[in-house]
């Protein structure tokens, strides 16, 4: 990172710092020293909230893919093959014919978006082989070429699901805005930390006129104890880093 | 390998929670003259039946009760760990490359992996559970398409030809040099100078029989870094 740059970063929250083992010997010690235990409580109990919204906000999104999955999707697999077995009855030539192929047609495009839609949720792979296999789906789907360095173990669901959020809107500004040739995927551990980092070699210029998509970014990482810093100085790409910690809860 | 007699039919089991699909399934292969030796609507039944029965193929659907989240697959998977003479062809409504890989593993013989609505193509779904049944491999086109889809910006896949991406995508799927040459309406030794062409370019050692060519294949688009 530049030192140059100041990266963005969320203010820490203001406070009074009791220092350890100390003993006060006057009331309004004593009286600050409680409301600075209290304060400590109020934003422990904040933090477990804020994590709990964003863990039933993802819980929501699977019970969504779920339910698509048994429903509609279901549905149209019967329609396809229905029409399909029909197109083989029909008379060649006919206005049926015709009809069913017409049918048919929109049909597959409504199976084929629809799966679009759903993986692009969250896609299964994520869920079933964890951060490796989840941003190789993501990559594939993304137009510009990505250099992959991804080496975690299976985390916990909601640091995977963070990094996985993190990394799909850090690639969507890369594609949208970033004007680069290549973009730098790089997942790893480093101590209690899962680090990813996402370096394009764009335009940068980033960090003026931050989109709602990368706000959203830094409550999610916050929320789920980790930080989140953006350089990005005019014509020199930008770099999204995400620093979560492997054991939610003890960020 | 499972050698073929063709006097007897091929024995399926097939696993799938989706009522009429299952039994739309069965009545298309019992039309085609296969055996359907059972039917389950559950991972659990539909593994302990198929280690019973022994069939000739497995189809099963990736998302299956009890938990309905990968039940089906996993099931899969522990019967070709435990009796890999079984073939497994599964269905899903999922175009994800990562469940193939998983299924393939190191062996791509006798595996299959189809998106649901093919069963509609009645020939494909059928050529498939033929082609697993023989110990070859048959993948879904538009799942083929996606892993292709990786290498395609940067690294050796750019160096192909339209055509040949056309033919190595047709190799990755499972079919042999005549079963490309079909689908792509053109010469079995036209097919050959490709296939020759496109292990050159991309690097990958010539194969003597097409299940070692799709694992080639497979092994090559699995591969993250082509720099």
């Amino acid at each position: 990172m530049n030192g140059d740059q100041d990266p963005v970063r969320l203010p820490e929250p203001a406070g009074h710092a009791v220092p350890d083992g100390a003993v006060p010997s006057d009331p309004a010690a004593v009286e600050l020293a409680a409301r600075g235990a209290s304060a400590a409580e109020a934003r422990a109990r904040l933090v477990a909230s804020r994590a709990r919204i964003v863990a039933s906000g993802d819980e929501a999104r699977r019970r969504l893919q779920r339910d698509v999955h048994d429903g509609p999707q279901q549905r149209l697999v019967h329609a396809v093959i229905a029409l399909k077995m029909a197109r083989n009855t029909v008379e060649r030539g006919s206005e049926a014919a015709e009809l069913v192929e017409e049918a048919l047609a929109n049909v597959e495009r409504a199976t084929s978006e629809l799966r679009d839609i759903v993986h692009g949720i969250l896609p299964r792979s994520l869920g079933y082989g964890g951060l490796s296999t989840g941003m190789r789906s993501l990559v594939a789907d993304v137009s510009l070429p990505v250099d992959v360095r991804v080496v975690t173990p299976r985390l916990p669901t909601a640091v995977e699901t963070t990094a996985y959020v993190v990394v799909a809107e850090a690639m969507t500004n890369a594609v949208k805005h970033s004007r680069a040739q290549m973009v730098y995927l790089d997942v790893g551990i480093e101590g209690e930390t899962l680090v990813v980092e996402i370096r394009d070699d764009g335009v940068g210029g980033a960090e003026s006129g931050i989109g709602t998509g990368v706000i959203g970014l830094f409550d999610r990482v916050d929320a789920a104890g980790g930080s989140l810093t953006v350089v990005s100085p005019p014509g020199q790409g930008t770099t999204v880093r995400a620093e979560l910690p492997v054991r939610p809860g003890e960020g | 390998m499972m050698i073929i007699d063709v006097d007897r039919p091929l024995r399926i089991v097939i696993g799938e929670d989706d009522v009429l699909l299952r039994e739309g399934i069965a009545r298309i292969l019992a039309d085609a003259g296969m055996d359907v030796v059972a039917r389950c609507g559950d991972a659990d039944e539909m593994l302990s039946k198929a280690l019973d029965y022994l069939p000739d193929v497995l189809v099963a659907d990736v998302q299956m009760p009890p938990c309905k989240e990968d039940d089906g697959l996993r099931a899969a998977l522990e019967l070709r760990s435990r009796e890999p003479g079984v073939g497994v062809l599964i269905l899903s409504q999922f175009c994800e490359p990562d469940f193939v890989m998983d299924l393939v593993g190191q062996r791509p013989e006798g595996v299959g992996y189809l998106l649901k609505e093919r069963v509609g193509d009645i020939d494909v779904f059928v050529d498939a559970i033929t082609r697993v049944a023989a110990g070859g491999s048959a993948l879904d086109p538009q799942v083929v398409g996606r892993m292709l889809g990786r290498g395609g910006q940067s690294g050796p896949l750019r160096l192909l030809t339209p055509r040949e991406r056309a033919v190595l995508a047709a190799m990755a799927e499972g079919k042999s040099n005549l079963g490309v040459a079909q689908s792509l309406f053109t010469s079995q030794a036209s097919v050959e100078k490709h296939v020759t062409a496109i292990f050159r370019k991309l690097g990958i050692a010539p194969a003597e029989t097409d299940h070692r060519r799709v694992q080639a294949v497979l092994a090559y688009l699995r591969a993250d870094d082509h720099r």
